[in-house]
């Protein structure tokens, strides 16, 4: 089932389509069966009118001419007349099937009686069949030799006829002079998409319903991408504006209760980010009158240590907080020069480790400039760079851009993260169980809130291990 | 300026209060302090005050209005504290006119440093006449820089990253246009907290900020280098 499409809009499509084409089909088909009876009608009256013509100039012009007058004729498609001494139809020869005789009007001769009457061409009778009034004459008895002038002398003094195909057959009159007009009558093939502008308004029609279909499906189905691409909003940004709770019933409640999701959400998320700026909050008091009291600390040792234990207190906080925040949510985008953003936290990599300032350093251009939230950016790719120096004593970046996304690596020279830890990694609070020292310390925060903002880009970050050596933070953002 | 500098401390919290006012004491400052804005507005003519530190976040009258009234009053430096993390009271606070910021908890000493170089740029030392609103945008050679947000816009509006170290330097030069400044004086004006005093950290300081400017090395138009050891900012500076 490959052929048929993934999406709902093109799956209803194509189902209208198809079943439009089966109708257009048997719509088509009666009409051609309808023509095609319609064209062998009017091509046996035709035939039969012509015969008649044929006979009557055998019958009227001189022996002689009678073989040229006879070629002469304009005959329409499917009679063919020659004069001879016999007949084509030879005794023992079958007998055409009743329903071609009926077609040609010709069921008296069905039990080997004689044919009707020529009609008169110049009277102006309509031709025979139209005109049922004269049946009940004809069907009567109307014996050869007997039939009431003029027609009488137009009898032949034999008839025969003999099948030829389906819609065929051949007759031999005899003349009164014992000649025989050979008639070989053959219905050409039907052909029911003769007319050119009936074929025209056909593929129009179609094409007209093929197009509106797509667009009423188009039109159906666009609450739907409208429901995805909110969805996806809402992925990226909980505040994302709501819904249009409008259009058919369905799509409306769809949107309604979507919009109550969202609220929910909101709620849930707000209420969250409310108990950690609280907690913060209040942690901030306490942590600032531990810092005032150790300066009062006589041992420096004591002191020292104290501080240090409360700078690492108070860096959990704040990583907690800013991945609380999502603070990039709320920052405006602006117009920013990321090359310059790499160098600057390259730099400022340099100045707090001046001991590996060496591996550390910027590749790139010297200028990109995109649209991005600077200070989120910042932290992000500082905390990307701060993995890089603690976990692997080197940071190395590196930008490019190509097809529409920038591509920002940071390169470590450390021993990598085993590849079953390197989706975990970006949990929050999620540490390699290797790096719950102090020496490394960390918040088990960096790497999910370097996630959050990149991905509130519109980018993402990826680790990837080095065949080498090492570990390769790659971050992408759309151009 | 006096001998001692005499320092107001507004905070809600009466521990913090009173260590801070401690603390400062035995880094030789006179503190008074205050624990609302109602009790900072009593003290206020009381006695002549060089700095004011100011904590945002209290009940009652919120800080950045003490901060509004502070400067109707007197050009006083104020540095305030601020919620780590609440961008807009820092921005608002610097839009103000507060002179620096700490954020909280902050480290003692670093707050110490921060007065102490408050105290130094301040001329006055809190005398006399409400000094002008500190500019929302210094303009210069096509650059913007704006202080409340920390951020240099280039000529054509893209924001352009600095370190801590290029945007002190930076300020310190668009304070002083035109004005050859000696690396020792560089030193001094940047109150470098961390570093060791050595020329080279301005230097490279000087061609990191230059290459962000896009101001030639070799042939600079923007941070001109003076022979016999010192930098100018050679440029119309515009604040507004």
């Amino acid at each position: 089932m490959t052929l048929l499409p993934r999406s709902l809009g093109g799956r209803t499509a194509l189902v209208l389509i198809l079943a439009l084409m089966v109708v257009q089909a048997s719509g088509l088909g009666i009409h051609a069966l309808d023509r095609v009876d319609l064209q062998r009608l009017a091509q046996a009256r035709e035939i039969t009118a012509r015969s008649f013509g044929v006979w009557r100039t055998a019958v009227l012009a001189p022996p002689a001419q009678r073989m040229r007058m006879i070629a002469d004729l304009d005959l329409p498609d499917g009679l063919t007349a020659e004069i001879g001494e016999t007949p084509t139809v030879t005794p023992g020869m079958p007998r055409p099937p009743i329903n071609v005789l009926r077609l040609f009007r010709l069921e008296q001769l069905a039990d080997g009686r004689p044919p009707p009457p020529p009609p008169d061409m110049d009277d102006h009778r309509p031709p025979p069949g139209m005109d049922d009034r004269r049946r009940p004459e004809i069907m009567g008895d109307p014996p050869r030799g007997r039939l009431p002038p003029p027609f009488a002398r137009f009898a032949p003094r034999e008839i025969l006829i003999a099948n030829n195909g389906p819609f065929g057959f051949l007759a031999s009159l005899q003349l009164p002079d014992g000649d025989w007009v050979n008639l070989r009558v053959e219905l050409p093939p039907p052909r029911p998409w003769h007319s050119d502008t009936f074929l025209a308004a056909f593929i129009l029609m179609t094409c007209a319903a093929v197009l509106l279909i797509l667009w009423a499906v188009n039109r159906l189905t666009r609450p739907v991408r409208v429901l995805a691409a909110a969805a996806d909003r809402l992925g990226r940004d909980v505040n994302a504006p709501p819904l249009e709770e409008g259009g058919p019933t369905e799509i409306a409640k769809a949107a309604h209760a979507f919009n109550t999701m969202q609220g929910r959400i909101r709620r849930f998320v707000a209420d969250r980010t409310q108990m950690l700026a609280a907690i913060g909050h209040d942690l901030r008091t306490p942590i600032t009158r531990l810092r005032l009291r150790a300066e009062f600390l006589d041992d420096d040792e004591q002191r020292r240590k104290m501080l240090a234990d409360l700078d690492e207190m108070e860096a959990m906080i704040a990583a907690t907080l800013a991945f609380a925040r999502d603070e990039a949510a709320h920052e405006p985008a602006t117009a920013l020069d990321l090359a310059a953003l790499c160098r600057t936290v390259a730099d400022e990599a340099v100045d707090a480790h001046p001991d590996i300032a060496e591996r550390i350093g910027y590749a790139g251009p010297e200028h990109l400039v995109l649209r991005a939230r600077p200070v989120a950016l910042k932290r992000a790719l500082s905390n990307l760079v701060r993995n890089a120096l603690v976990y692997g004593g080197a940071a190395r970046l590196s930008l490019g851009a190509e097809a529409g996304t920038v591509r920002l690596a940071i390169e470590d020279d450390g021993p990598g993260i085993p590849e079953t830890e390197i989706e975990n990694v970006f949990q929050p609070f999620r540490r390699l169980e290797t790096s719950r020292n102090r020496e490394t310390g960390g918040t088990g925060l960096g790497l999910p809130i370097a996630r959050n903002i990149f991905r509130a880009h519109g980018g993402d970050v990826v680790l990837r291990n080095r065949a080498g050596a090492g570990l390769t933070a790659v971050a992408t953002l759309p151009a | 300026m006096d001998a001692t500098p005499h320092i107001l401390v507004v905070d809600d919290d009466r521990e913090i209060r009173e260590l801070l006012g401690k603390f400062l004491e035995r880094q030789g400052m006179r503190v008074t302090v205050a624990r609302d804005a109602r009790e900072a507005r009593r003290v206020w003519p009381l006695g002549r005050y060089h700095l004011v530190v100011l904590d945002l976040m209290m009940p009652g009258e919120p800080g950045l209005d003490l901060a509004r009234w502070l400067r109707t009053q007197s050009d006083v430096p104020i540095v305030i504290l601020t919620a780590m993390g609440e961008e807009t009271d820092r921005i608002i606070g610097l839009e103000l006119g507060a002179d620096d910021y700490v954020p909280k908890p902050f480290n003692p000493r670093e707050l110490h440093a921060r007065i102490r170089a408050v105290l130094r740029r301040a001329p006055g030392g809190g005398e006399g006449r409400p000094k002008e609103p500190p500019a929302r945008a210094i303009t210069f050679a096509g650059w913007v820089l704006e202080p409340a947000r920390r951020r240099l816009l280039n000529p054509q509006g893209t924001e352009i990253p600095l370190t801590g170290g290029e945007y002190e330097l930076l300020l310190v030069l668009l304070d002083r246009p035109n004005r050859v400044l000696t690396r020792d004086m560089l030193m001094d004006l940047l109150h470098n907290r961390q570093a060791g005093p050595f020329d080279r950290a301005i230097d490279v300081a000087v061609s990191r900020l230059r290459r962000k400017l896009e101001d030639d090395g070799r042939n600079p138009s923007v941070i001109k280098t003076v022979r016999g050891g010192g930098y100018v900012l050679s440029a119309d500076v515009v604040k507004t």
